[in-house]
Order: C-alpha cells, then sequence, then structure tokens
C-alpha cells in the first residue's frame, strides 16, 4: 500500500519528488519517465525498451484494477500484452533483479503490490 | 469419498463471501485472503453466500467519499488464476438477481450441495 | 466431520442459515457468544435437524445466566470440551 510517509526525497533536476520509506513515490502523480530512469538507476539499471514495455503492462494493469499485482499476476499480464516468451518470471527477474513485482512497481510509480508479502 | 458426488469442485482454499460491497470490510478482507493464497499457488474457490451475491452485480462504481470499490479487484481474479466463482441459488433469489446478469460469470450451486463444498476443499475461512 | 461454530443468535441474525445450509449430515455446530441463545428452549427450534449434534458453550451460558433456560438436547460443553471438539474434528468453520 502507499505510505503517505515521506521518508526522502529522489533527487531531479528542479524537482522535489517524496519517497516513501520503502522507495514508492508518495504521490503517484508526481511519476514521468524521468523519475522511472532516476529510481531504476539508483537501483543500478538502465532502462531498455524491454524494460519500458513492462512498465506499460503494469500502468495499465492499475489503470484496470486499482492495484499493483504480486508476481504470478505480473507474469500473467506480461505474456498476454507481450507474447509468452516475455510471460516468464525469468525474464523478470533479468529485467528487474531480486524481486520483480516489487521492484517494477517502485520504478512504475505505482504502490506497493497488496497481494506479495 | 468427497469426489464421488456431483458438484466436483475442490481446492485449496474455499472462501465463502457473505457481506455486499462499501457497508464493512468483510468483502474486501475475503477478497484480499483469497488473493494472497492464490499469488503463493493455491488453488483458491470463492463461493458468494447471503448478501456477498450482491458483491457480483454489474454497475458498481465507488463510494460517495470516493472509497475504492471491490469491482476492480473481482476483474483481477482471473489474473491471479482464481476462476472457480461459486453464487449461491438461493440468495440470488432472495435478491432478485439472475446469474446471467452478473458481472463475472459464477455457477450456481444449491445450498444442499454446500456441505459438500466445506469437505472439499483443505481450509473454509468464511468472511 | 466438520465442526461449525456460531457466535450469533438465531434471535436477532440469519446467519445460523448459512451455517445449517452449509453443514453435511456428521457435522457439529457448537454455539458460542451469542450464539448460545439458541441453546434456550423457546429457540432450539431452529437446530431441530441437527439431532444431537448441537454444543454450547457452559460457560458463556452462564455469564448471561441462561443456563436454566438451556433445552436439555443440547451439549453443554467447557473449555476442554471445546478443545476436545476441535481436535475430533477435520476442520472447523467459523459463523459470525
Amino acid at each position: 500500500m502507499a505510505s503517505t510517509e515521506i521518508y526522502r526525497y529522489l533527487s531531479l533536476p528542479k524537482l522535489r519528488v517524496a519517497l516513501d520509506p520503502e522507495g514508492y513515490l508518495v504521490d503517484m502523480n508526481d511519476w514521468s519517465p524521468d523519475v522511472a530512469k532516476t529510481i531504476a538507476s539508483e537501483e543500478g539499471i538502465a532502462l531498455t525498451d524491454e524494460h519500458w514495455e513492462v512498465i506499460d503492462v503494469l500502468r495499465d494493469f492499475y489503470h484496470r484494477f486499482e492495484q499493483a499485482p504480486a508476481m504470478r499476476p505480473l507474469v500473467k499480464a506480461v505474456g498476454k500484452a507481450l507474447g509468452e516468451e516475455k510471460g516468464r518470471s525469468i525474464h523478470l527477474m533479468r529485467l528487474f533483479p531480486g524481486s520483480p513485482a516489487k521492484l517494477a512497481a517502485r520504478i512504475a510509480g505505482l504502490p506497493k503490490p497488496t497481494h506479495c508479502l | 469419498m468427497a469426489n464421488d458426488k456431483a458438484l466436483g469442485v475442490d481446492g485449496d482454499l474455499l472462501v465463502i463471501l457473505r457481506h455486499g460491497p462499501h457497508g464493512t470490510s468483510w468483502l474486501r478482507e475475503g477478497l484480499d485472503a483469497a488473493l494472497v493464497a492464490a499469488a503463493f499457488g493455491r488453488r483458491v474457490t470463492l463461493l458468494f453466500m447471503g448478501e456477498g451475491v450482491t458483491a457480483l452485480v454489474p454497475g458498481q462504481k465507488s463510494g460517495p467519499l470516493g472509497q475504492k470499490g471491490t469491482s476492480p479487484t473481482l476483474e483481477m481474479l482471473e489474473m491471479y488464476d482464481i476462476d472457480t466463482l461459486l453464487v449461491e441459488t438461493e440468495a440470488l433469489a432472495l435478491f432478485g438477481l439472475r446469474a446471467d446478469g452478473l458481472m463475472l460469470s459464477a455457477r450456481e450451486v444449491e445450498a444442499a450441495e454446500l456441505d459438500e463444498l466445506a469437505s472439499t476443499h483443505s481450509l473454509v475461512l468464511t468472511f | 466431520m466438520l465442526l461449525h461454530i456460531l457466535n450469533r443468535s438465531p434471535a436477532t441474525s440469519e446467519v445460523y442459515r448459512q451455517a445449517l445450509a452449509a453443514m453435511g449430515p456428521d457435522d457439529r455446530l457448537l454455539l458460542i457468544e451469542d450464539g448460545v441463545q439458541g441453546a434456550l428452549g423457546a429457540l432450539v427450534d431452529r437446530f431441530a435437524a441437527l439431532e444431537g449434534r448441537l454444543y454450547a458453550q457452559e460457560e458463556d451460558l452462564v455469564a448471561r445466566g441462561l443456563e436454566p433456560l438451556c433445552d436439555p438436547s443440547v451439549a453443554l460443553i467447557d473449555v476442554e470440551g471445546f478443545l476436545t471438539l476441535t481436535e475430533e474434528a477435520q476442520k472447523t468453520v467459523s459463523w459470525f
């Protein structure tokens, strides 16, 4: 769930974007592709087209269902949108290492996924 | 023994939803329990019982103060591979609803079949 | 055998009907908290179909002063009896 507690700010030119203690945006409306790039680069990730298409899938998912997906539904949504080859957890692990559902949601400017612990 | 019976629905978890949207948080909590279990790969069956059938009425909106409704969460169930949705026939009649007019497709079960469902799932949670 | 547990009074709530609907022929019903009102002679007919499979938590009846009004067909159990019922059941289902 999105927290309203401001923990720190993301440093962007001319912008102060508030993050909660877990690194999610405090205000989803602050999101922009530049914000995504900045969050990703803090994690050592340079966003490629393959990242962006997953970010789009995530933002569509949130738009439809008002929640960020856990890993299984994320894999399913990516598979539906981008084809079976990409609808695999190994693909998402490669793009967003560690905890793909959480990391990708953070970069996509969504709240923390509700149903993954 | 239970598998010989007519309904033939089994699974790891049966979540019985007995409350409608908006009035209390029971429905949301029940759906959350179902989604968490499904996210961990459990096979989940949802049963809409009593007032719970009103959760499936089409055309729901957010609340008067902008509170999120539960219908987007219901639409999301298939992404979590929760596709066994059951609805109590008697409750549909009580509310003047029809199974073919609900927002999601759900299979009707009669009250007399409910004991079979309780016995063919490893865990039963009521909300 | 499943143990169903009901904590709502049949005088104010229809939830007992849901419990009855979901019960199998060998399942047991335990009345607790306000549910124990269902054990009273005047209300116990709601559970007539259970014949010998209806239990009530004695402490909850005593606390409400209802024990003298309890119907003799209802088996009263204490906390230990509750544990035994739970152990004998494959699983428990709560109705509230």
